[in-house]
């Protein structure tokens, strides 16, 4: 069985709270402690699990939700948050990743890291995350509602009804940014390769 | 690029990506005119599109399996709503299958949790959960029952009654079939087919992968009703198809998977209807008999020209032992490359096939029964030599019975049999293939058996085998299959003294089980009681259970209905209806239907050469 989670549910959930009031401090607090669990969570099961199988990001996003929100006290607004939020973080924590395969693969540093981190991230898409990540950036300074379809998609792996929901945009809207973000993604991508 | 301009085109893009080719182009023309920069902005941006398309770029998440299938999202314990995951039983084409148990009805069940990759496109999903709506609501003893579909946890569930058995691929490699295991199979899969497509759904991907065998009684499921579409997602909501392959369209327009059962029509991307179903099964009853496939190319490609071409080894040819000619026929009448050749319907086919193992069962009882030392034996032993392939079947008391209504029947359809024992080695068009009429009540029944001890229960069910003698502990279900439709009607008769009167309780027809109705579909499963057991009261004794069968409805019996309420609980305590179903029973008695155990399915067969069945099942309680 996994450890318990580093934070009692109710703390949490009294962040989301406020954030979604419009207290920006409260991320503050919130992003280290949905960072922690959702890397730990993604190395458990990369142990876990054997080669070929692994956790797909929007599960994994939903056991952290489960275990750090108090789900008796918490509003579905939260959960919505909740899920832009992980999806801020997991892009973090898979460019990081990606950026330690990188460099592991050139020879710096590569004691440090860990094989169970390093399989995260499949070998060939470690650069494929880091342009996009730069992309995406992009992407968020001409459109930024666009970018984060893209990233709560690919990133944290929702679905167009997870998205729609979390952006409070219809799903039709979802996939049309969707293509249209992704066209503009390849073009780029392909422009500067 | 400034806001404005890409506001302007993206507005222009996602209205250009709607339509096609020309209409798209002449509408990009349009909406920029005069501002050339602006078109070719807008049509490089569509060009980006289509690639970024072709070539699933970022289709699936950063953190997810190399492989498109779905990833294992569930462990062992943990909780989805009302489900409790078991075990993870493997990976479909639709996604990951756990056993888990519902906890509201405590049962078990298969849950599938559907790929990401499907329930991102909404217009798949929308088409798969239309069509688990329409398949959850076929109801039919060979087709698995899908309980729900639903969202938990933004995780797309699909909960199916959970089998334990194996696929019938599996069971060809461990298992060398008889011909009469071969037409029960296929005359279950045809029984499944046939309700299916009376309620307007076809399956689409029938193959042994969708096909299971059930462990403890035989019984064949066929699997993923409405939700297989071989053209664009192989799928499956058992552990069933895991190592199967199954078949989807890629981007590019290649089928991967196995493309041997597809009919032509199917090869050749055309529209399906119900009959492409029947080309399928015509495929697997050909590769249980013959233990190869009828189209086996050296690629898929080959197969598929041959699919479309060629006429396959004819099945007596390809197959070990000798095949019969009516079987020949139904299998090329189903491999029918043309549509209208084919037999149009589920109903057809079955019809012919159960009419051939009506003939095989005949023409085998025949053989035993005019073999004149099998008769003097089971006329003059009371059990110390019998034949052993004569032991599996019936008890010996009954024997002597048996044997002279075989005689009997032999005489009255004579004519027929001897024309059908004959046919073997005479070649004749197949369309002569008759046998006269007859009027036979044929009923199948096993009896479940629950151990108890103080009140709960004590050992898993068990399905019995031979006569047993039943303790106070032990309550049995009784399951019932009709293979005709017809009138059923069960009553117990308690232990008694000779000529004092006995008491009934009615078992069928019961407001739980058939809506209080006596009349019971074709090939209908009935269990009794539906949701509990028949339990032994204190006295002990012999508990009789009478089952009577009829295409018609039986007027001394209909009264017993009466019965069936909460007050009574079945117990006929009218003295003159007693006392009418006393009587019927007594008189419609005296000739005894033949009766067939087979031991390893653990069922017994009854039939009737009369037009009304009465059977009593002797339990002996201690």
């Amino acid at each position: 069985m996994n450890k318990l989670p580093p934070s009692k549910p109710h703390e949490i959930t009294e962040l989301l709270e406020q954030w979604s009031g419009g207290n920006q401090a409260a991320l503050d607090q919130l992003y280290p402690l949905v960072y922690e669990e959702l890397r730990r969570l993604a190395r458990s099961y990369m142990r876990r699990e054997p080669k070929g199988h692994t956790l797909q990001t929007t599960a994994l996003i939903n056991e952290a939700y489960v275990r750090l929100v108090d789900q008796q006290s918490v509003r579905w607004q939260n959960r919505s948050h909740f899920f832009a939020i992980s999806a801020q973080i997991m892009r973090r924590i898979l460019v990081d990743h990606a950026r330690r395969h990188l460099q592991a693969k050139r020879g710096g540093g590569a004691k440090r890291i860990s094989l169970d981190e390093v399989m995260i991230v499949a070998k060939e898409r470690s650069a494929e995350v880091l342009m996009l990540d730069e992309a995406l950036s992009n992407l968020a300074r001409l459109d930024p509602r666009r970018s984060q379809v893209v990233e709560l998609r690919y990133f944290a792996g929702l679905n167009n009804s997870e998205i729609a929901s979390v952006l409070k945009i219809s799903e039709n809207t979802v996939m049309r940014d969707w293509n249209l973000a992704r066209a503009w993604l390849y073009q780029t991508l392909s422009e500067t390769a | 690029m400034q806001p404005e301009r890409w506001a302007q085109v993206s507005r222009i893009f996602n209205s250009a990506i709607e339509l096609d080719g020309e209409a798209r182009d002449a509408y990009v023309e349009s909406e920029c005119g005069e501002d050339e920069s602006l078109a070719q902005e807008v049509k490089r941006l569509i060009e980006n599109h289509q690639k970024a398309s072709a070539e699933e770029f970022i289709a699936e998440p950063a953190f997810a399996n190399q492989s498109s299938s779905g990833s294992r999202a569930l462990a062992a314990g943990q909780r989805l709503g009302p489900y409790l995951i078991l075990q993870h039983l493997g990976t479909g084409g639709m996604g990951e299958v756990y056993l888990a148990t519902d906890a509201r009805l405590d049962r078990r069940v298969a849950l599938k949790v559907l790929s990401r990759e499907l329930a991102h496109d909404k217009r798949r999903m929308q088409r798969f959960q239309q069509e688990a709506r329409m398949a959850s609501a076929l109801n039919q003893p060979n087709i698995l029952t899908i309980f729900e579909f639903g969202e938990i946890n933004s995780l797309n569930l699909l909960a199916t009654e959970y089998i334990e058995g194996e696929t019938l691929r599996q069971y060809l490699r461990s298992h060398k079939l008889k011909l009469s295991e071969i037409l029960d199979i296929s005359i279950q899969i045809l029984s499944a087919l046939d309700a299916a497509h009376e309620a307007k759904i076809v399956h689409r991907d029938i193959k042994p992968e969708n096909v299971m065998i059930r462990s403890r009684d035989h019984v064949v499921k066929v699997l993923d009703f409405g939700l297989a579409k071989p053209t664009e997602s192989g799928s499956s909501t058992h552990a069933s198809d895991l190592e199967g392959d199954t078949q989807y369209k890629t981007a590019a327009g290649t089928l991967l998977g196995t493309v041997n059962y597809m009919s032509p029509e199917q090869a050749q991307g055309l529209a399906v209807d119900e009959r492409t179903d029947l080309w399928s099964s015509g495929v697997m009853i050909y590769e249980m008999v013959a233990g190869q496939m009828p189209f086996e190319g050296r690629t898929k490609s080959h197969t598929l020209v041959q699919i479309l071409e060629d006429e396959p080894v004819s099945l007596s040819e390809a197959s070990k032992f000798v095949v019969p000619d009516e079987l020949k026929r139904i299998v090329d009448k189903a491999l029918a490359k043309q549509v209208e050749e084919r037999y149009q319907t589920a109903k057809d086919m079955l019809i012919d096939l159960r009419k051939l193992r009506k003939q095989l069962d005949v023409e085998a009882e025949m053989r035993r029964s005019v073999a004149p030392a099998l008769v003097a034996k089971s006329q003059t032993t009371t059990g110390i030599a019998a034949d052993p392939t004569v032991e599996a079947r019936g008890s010996q008391t009954s024997k002597a019975i048996k044997y002279v209504i075989l005689l009997f029947a032999a005489i009255v359809i004579g004519g027929g049999i001897w024309f059908v024992s004959k046919s073997r080695h005479v070649e004749r068009p197949p369309s002569q293939t008759t046998v006269a009429p007859v009027t036979e009540q044929s009923l199948t029944y096993s009896i479940t058996v629950q151990k108890y001890r103080n009140n709960k229960p004590f050992e898993e069910p068990f399905q019995l085998a031979k006569e047993m003698v039943f303790e106070n502990d032990y309550q049995i279900r009784l399951n019932v299959n009709g293979s005709k439709a017809g009138y059923l009607y069960i009553l117990n008769e308690g232990p008694h003294e000779k000529g004092k009167p006995a008491e009934f309780v009615v078992l069928f027809p019961s407001p739980k089980s058939n809506s209080g109705s006596a009349l019971i579909n074709d090939n209908e499963r009935i269990q009794i009681p539906e949701n509990s057991w028949i339990k032994f009261d204190q006295d002990k004794g012999m508990e009789r259970v009478w089952l009577v069968f009829s295409q018609k409805a039986i007027p001394d019996l209909e009264p017993i209905r009466g019965f069936v309420n909460n007050e009574t609980k079945g117990l006929i305590n009218d003295s003159s209806v007693r006392d009418q179903v006393q009587q019927f029973l007594r008189s419609n008695s005296e000739t005894k239907p033949t009766v067939e155990q087979n031991a390893e399915q653990r069922q017994t067969r009854i039939t009737s050469t009369g037009e009304i069945l009465v059977h009593a099942i002797d339990l002996e309680h201690q």
